[in-house]
């Protein structure tokens, strides 16, 4: 009797302990970065831009100017401007240029901090 | 007596041993932190040091951008100045040049309209032509915007 106690105390004790033998397995959280997609917008298309003739009418070819247009079917009617006039228009296109060539710099450059070529 | 003796022995010895297995056991569990702490450490150290290398390339990136961008910004500076110099060299006054050379002018002024249209073109972003890569001699320069049209072109100081 006293050894069918002890043998019973001892299958209790295992019972008991045996789930913990090896214990839960761990969890693996992996995490990957994943880069952000790329905009890759394609550059803006290039200006074209139509010609124009620009003509300089004085006090003293204003009617042969006149004459020659209506000669070649254009209304004889010109939109003018001053020879001061002309100098600010001729700065205020340079200027329009060069804001034109830096945004579109600055966008080159943008795109190639932030979106470089893949190294091969 | 003796025999409680053996027994209070006994179990003093199976303590001992059971106390040494289980000191190894958690010696030999620090050691495995330990190891698993130490490859941590490496990668962490081989991580920032990939850090460190990139900033330092966009450091470096930045600055070459900046340094380019103060470059176009001076070269418009000095289109500009050169535009107005152009109207205005040796007190030229280019109303009275216009009367008294009207075809003349009205031929330069026509193609410097040409020059300062195919320079916006450009700078919208247009391809060079073969003849504005090539330009290296003023006579073959479009004097609206060298520097932009013709990067070959080293203007004389």
């Amino acid at each position: 009797m006293y050894h069918i106690n002890k043998i019973l105390a001892l299958a209790l004790i295992v019972l008991l302990t045996g789930c913990s033998i090896g214990g839960e397995k761990k969890i693996k959280i992996f995490s990957l970065e994943k880069p952000r997609e790329k905009l890759d917008y394609p550059m803006p298309t290039a200006l074209q831009l139509e010609e124009l003739k620009w003509i300089i009418i004085t006090s003293e070819n204003a009617q042969e100017v006149f004459k020659k247009l209506e000669e070649a079917g254009i209304d004889p009617v010109l939109f003018g401007i001053t020879d001061k006039d002309y100098q600010v228009l001729a700065r205020n296109f340079a200027q329009i240029r060069q804001k034109l060539q830096e945004t579109n710099n600055l966008l080159e450059e943008y795109k190639k901090y932030y979106e470089p070529e893949e190294k091969k | 007596m003796f025999g409680s003796i053996r027994l209070i022995f006994t179990v003093l010895i199976i303590s001992g041993i059971a106390g040494a297995g289980m000191y190894v056991m958690k010696l030999r569990a620090d050691n495995a932190t330990l190891k698993a702490n130490q490859i941590q450490l490496e990668t962490a150290i081989t991580e920032q040091n990939k850090v460190l290398e990139q900033q330092k390339e966009d450091f470096t990136a930045i600055l070459e951008s900046n340094k380019k961008l103060n470059v176009l910004i001076n070269t418009f500076k000095k289109d500009l100045a050169d535009l107005d110099k152009r109207f205005t060299k040796k007190n030229r006054d280019i109303g009275k040049l216009a009367i008294e050379r009207t075809e003349a002018i009205e031929r330069i002024i026509n193609k410097g309209g040409k020059n300062a249209a195919r320079c916006i073109e450009l700078a919208s972003g247009a391809e060079h032509t073969e003849a504005e890569l090539k330009a290296t001699l003023k006579s073959e320069i479009n004097p609206e915007c060298p520097a932009l049209a013709n990067p070959s072109y080293v203007p004389h100081q």
